[in-house]
């Protein structure tokens, strides 16, 4: 530890005599505290809860692990490599903006580097996973002033953008994942022969192939990176709300009005939606519900307005997947919900605060 | 008669912190020198009766004044006035009266009247008696149109002073006699005794001991911060809604500890002034955390350095670690109010990778830490921030421990960008107790509670009032 201090301290002492490095001061203050916490003390109240937007943020990314590994076991070592290229060219385009603003550098990249990566398909090219999150944390967060002040999700941004900047690649690439033996975990890719295998909905959508149940829970499909894993998902999410980082109440909406919705519309409009539990476990409705529509920056903050957006995002989602042409969506509805937020939290509080 | 209480909502329990004060206490002694407050936290102070020269004796009031509705000042010791200056004493400008201990005899002289049979006394005699002793100030209201009296003894904060030590043996007695003398005076009023829950013995035995006073309620309640706040308090108590600007006197409500009832049957029946206090000695400061009689007036520096475990380091903050000050200068006295002294680390150290530990002493709203999930494990106590000031993230944390259910992130959003207009009314602004939870519990570390009380100087700068 005192050899990093010492390290610390030369770092400073270098930056401090040239004009142009002290501009990289932010990053040695974001590596100082992050290694060190904190030196200041309260006035008043006179102590202060131990939990830290640093601690809030890391405390989502250990909830992803299982989520990560199982990943990896999947879809080979290769998906180390896409988290890698995800933080750390989403980190540079938040150390410019630090840099450019003369401010500390938030945590909230923590967050979007890894759940970026995991809504990918596997076998996306390593520089449009770069691009993704270039164009996600830039146009999905910074140029709304950062964190905190961003309206959507920077990781639903970056990839809606690659969905429709390279349909191909992002809609057809769906490799088959590895089983059996160590799995994708000696492996560093599934050779390119092996990508002929469609999602669940697209089976059903297609085809009508319903994936059995027990199968999509322990995630041996085809999927995105992350959202395949689904039993390490309700996992990490019920720990998440377990500990109080996720509110519970958006989850619980989504994952029961997109089956409900689905119930209703088959049982009495003789449509063809997936069936409630098809909808429940397919797609990333179970990652977007835990650890996307939650993101409290970008979610309602009035408790109505989350039930409100979570039997939204759910009734949206089931439609999409059902009438559109698009086979998912999870992310259209986040997207779509993320900008009626603030109008749902100023009618909730209008209406809160009206007879006063 | 015991009234099950349901809690309100939000609110935080502050438990297992470091060196609760042992429910035993010391006697200080009789202080060379005193220092009496002629205020007692208002405008206004009482006026002196005593210049610079003239000898008192212990009890002998030295400030009275029948206009307004302050208590009048004791002397606390027998001794000599040295001086009578005005200092800034928690922000109010206060006269104090020093004066020198002559003799260290214990004796206090009893004000004239008192009778061991109260029964026998005339209200107007109690009245005054309870008055010329300073027990309790029950000027606000006139006694005859009180309609409650609540003795508020929740031990909601993070450190309490020991209902066991001020209740033990005979005290529970007079303290219920002391109720009965309140009850004699305010022959309208029903007593209410709110007291945290987990006094079980406490609570059956006066519960046994009032069943045939149907006006004497004791109400129990889970010890969550801040129960102990007024607006609160009343409401679950009278279990009506009030409006959050009303004050207690308005509502005919008197609102008393238990120290204070004690004091009042003590000035009756013995006719004692208050100028002795029992303070707990809080917080992992001090070498031994216990309770301390001393003499009003006697300044800290005499009763508190030789038992704080190091002068420097360490913050001294009265009464709560929330929502009370800080004791910075040790030359003040010991006043009525100070019930607690809670002496915690002033923590300046830095930790290495703070945020990625198990933590299992580290007290959080969240259930981030490992502390949360074992009960029973004492939690650390320091003052240092844990954390860097972030933007706000909206998680939602202030809003749900808010005992008033008021959004202090969205509050701070408008003060910080000055947009000081009706729609920071219409949010409630002032119905803020200042209890500080807020400001506990944001991960950002964004100081609420300083804006929003920015935020209501700046409405009342403009000329918005309270909204009534």
């Amino acid at each position: 530890m005192k050899m990093i201090k010492a390290i610390m301290e030369k770092m400073y002492r270098l930056i401090g005599k040239n004009r142009y490095l002290n501009k990289l001061k932010p990053v040695l203050n974001a590596a100082d505290e992050a290694l060190f916490g904190t030196d200041k003390v309260n006035a008043s109240p006179h102590i202060a809860d131990y939990l830290d937007v640093k601690r809030f943020m890391f405390m989502v990314v250990a909830a992803l692990i299982p989520a990560v590994i199982a990943a990896v076991y999947f879809w080979g070592l290769r998906v180390l490599a896409v988290i890698a290229v995800s933080y750390i060219f989403g980190g540079l385009v938040e150390v410019c903006f630090a840099i450019v603003r003369k401010k500390e550098i938030h945590e909230g990249f923590l967050v979007t580097g890894i759940i970026f990566p995991l809504i990918l398909p596997p076998g996306v090219p390593l520089w449009m996973v770069a691009v993704g999150v270039v164009f996600g944390v830039l146009f999905g967060k910074e140029v709304f002033g950062g964190t905190g002040k961003n309206i959507f999700n920077p990781a639903i941004v970056g990839r809606i953008f690659l969905s429709i900047a390279f349909p191909k690649i992002m809609a057809v690439n769906w490799q088959a994942p590895f089983s059996g033996g160590w799995g994708g975990l000696a492996h560093y890719q599934n050779t390119i022969d092996a990508v002929v295998s469609a999602t669940p909905l697209a089976l059903f959508k297609n085809q009508g192939i319903v994936t059995p149940w027990l199968n999509m829970l322990f995630g041996a499909n085809a999927g995105c990176i992350g959202e395949t894993f689904r039993i390490g998902l309700i996992a990490g999410g019920l720990f998440l709300i377990l500990i109080r980082i996720v509110d519970w109440r958006i989850p619980l909406a989504y994952l029961i009005t997109a089956p409900l919705f689905a119930f209703i519309a088959n049982s009495f409009f003789h449509t063809h939606l997936a069936s409630p539990s098809l909808q429940l476990l397919s797609g990333g409705l179970l990652l977007g519900a835990f650890f996307m529509a939650t993101d409290p920056v970008t979610s309602p903050f009035t408790k109505p307005g989350k039930w409100v957006a979570g039997v939204l995002l759910g009734s949206l989602t089931a439609l999409i997947r059902g009438f559109s042409g698009y086979v998912e969506g999870v992310m259209f509805s986040i997207l779509i919900i993320n900008v009626f937020t603030p109008l749902i939290d100023s009618v909730v509080l209008k209406l809160r605060y009206k007879t006063k | 008669m015991l009234k099950k209480i349901r809690t309100f909502k939000g609110g935080f329990k502050f438990q297992n912190y470091p060196g609760q004060a042992k429910p035993l206490f010391v006697l200080a002694g009789i202080p060379l020198r005193v220092v009496i407050p002629l205020n007692r936290c208002s405008d206004v102070d009482v006026k002196p009766l005593v210049k610079k020269g003239d000898t008192v004796f212990a009890g002998q009031i030295i400030g009275r004044d029948d206009a307004n509705i302050l208590s009048p000042a004791h002397s606390s010791v027998n001794g000599i006035v040295e001086d009578i200056q005005r200092v800034n004493y928690f922000n109010c400008d206060t006269a104090m009266v020093a004066i020198r201990a002559t003799d260290s005899s214990p004796e206090i002289k009893p004000l004239a009247g008192y009778a061991g049979d109260w029964q026998k006394l005339n209200n107007e005699k109690i009245e005054e008696l309870i008055f010329l002793s300073g027990a309790a100030s029950l000027r606000a209201v006139s006694p005859e149109k009180v309609m409650h009296v609540i003795i508020q003894e929740t031990g909601a904060e993070a450190y309490n002073s020991s209902l066991d030590l001020i209740l033990e043996g005979k005290n529970l007695l007079n303290f219920i006699e002391g109720a009965k003398i309140l009850k004699k005076i305010m022959p309208q009023a029903r007593v209410h005794l709110a007291v945290n829950r987990q006094h079980k013995k406490i609570i059956s035995q006066i519960v046994n001991l009032t069943a045939q006073m149907d006006w004497f309620e004791v109400c129990a309640f889970k010890p969550k911060y801040p129960q102990g706040a007024l607006a609160v308090l009343l409401p679950a108590i009278l279990n009506q809604k009030i409006p959050y600007d009303s004050c207690a006197a308005n509502l005919g409500v008197s609102l008393l500890q238990a120290q204070e009832v004690l004091a009042v049957y003590a000035a009756v029946t013995r006719g004692e002034p208050f100028v002795e206090k029992i303070v707990a000695l809080c917080g992992p400061g001090f070498k031994e955390n216990l309770h301390l009689k001393a003499r009003i007036g006697t300044p800290l520096n005499e009763i508190i350095k030789d038992r704080l475990k190091s002068t420097d380091s360490v913050r001294l903050i009265l009464n709560s670690l929330l929502s009370g000050p800080a004791l910075e200068d040790l030359s003040f006295p010991l006043d009525k109010r100070f019930s607690q002294i809670i002496a915690i680390d002033d923590h300046r150290q830095r930790e290495f990778l703070a945020f990625a530990r198990p933590g299992l002493r580290r007290d959080s709203y969240s259930g981030a830490f490992g502390a949360h999930w074992l009960p029973g494990i004492k939690k650390s106590v320091d003052t240092n921030q844990h954390g860097q000031e972030r933007p706000c993230i909206s998680c939602g944390f202030c809003a749900d421990v808010c005992p008033v259910r008021i959004i202090p992130h969205l509050l701070t959003r408008y003060v910080r960008r000055e947009i000081i207009n009706e729609i920071l009314l219409s949010y409630e602004i002032f119905n803020c107790v200042e209890c500080g939870l807020c400001s506990f519990v944001c991960p950002s570390k964004i100081p609420l509670l300083k804006q929003i009380k920015s935020g209501q100087e700046k409405l009342i700068a403009e000329g918005f009032c309270a909204k009534k």
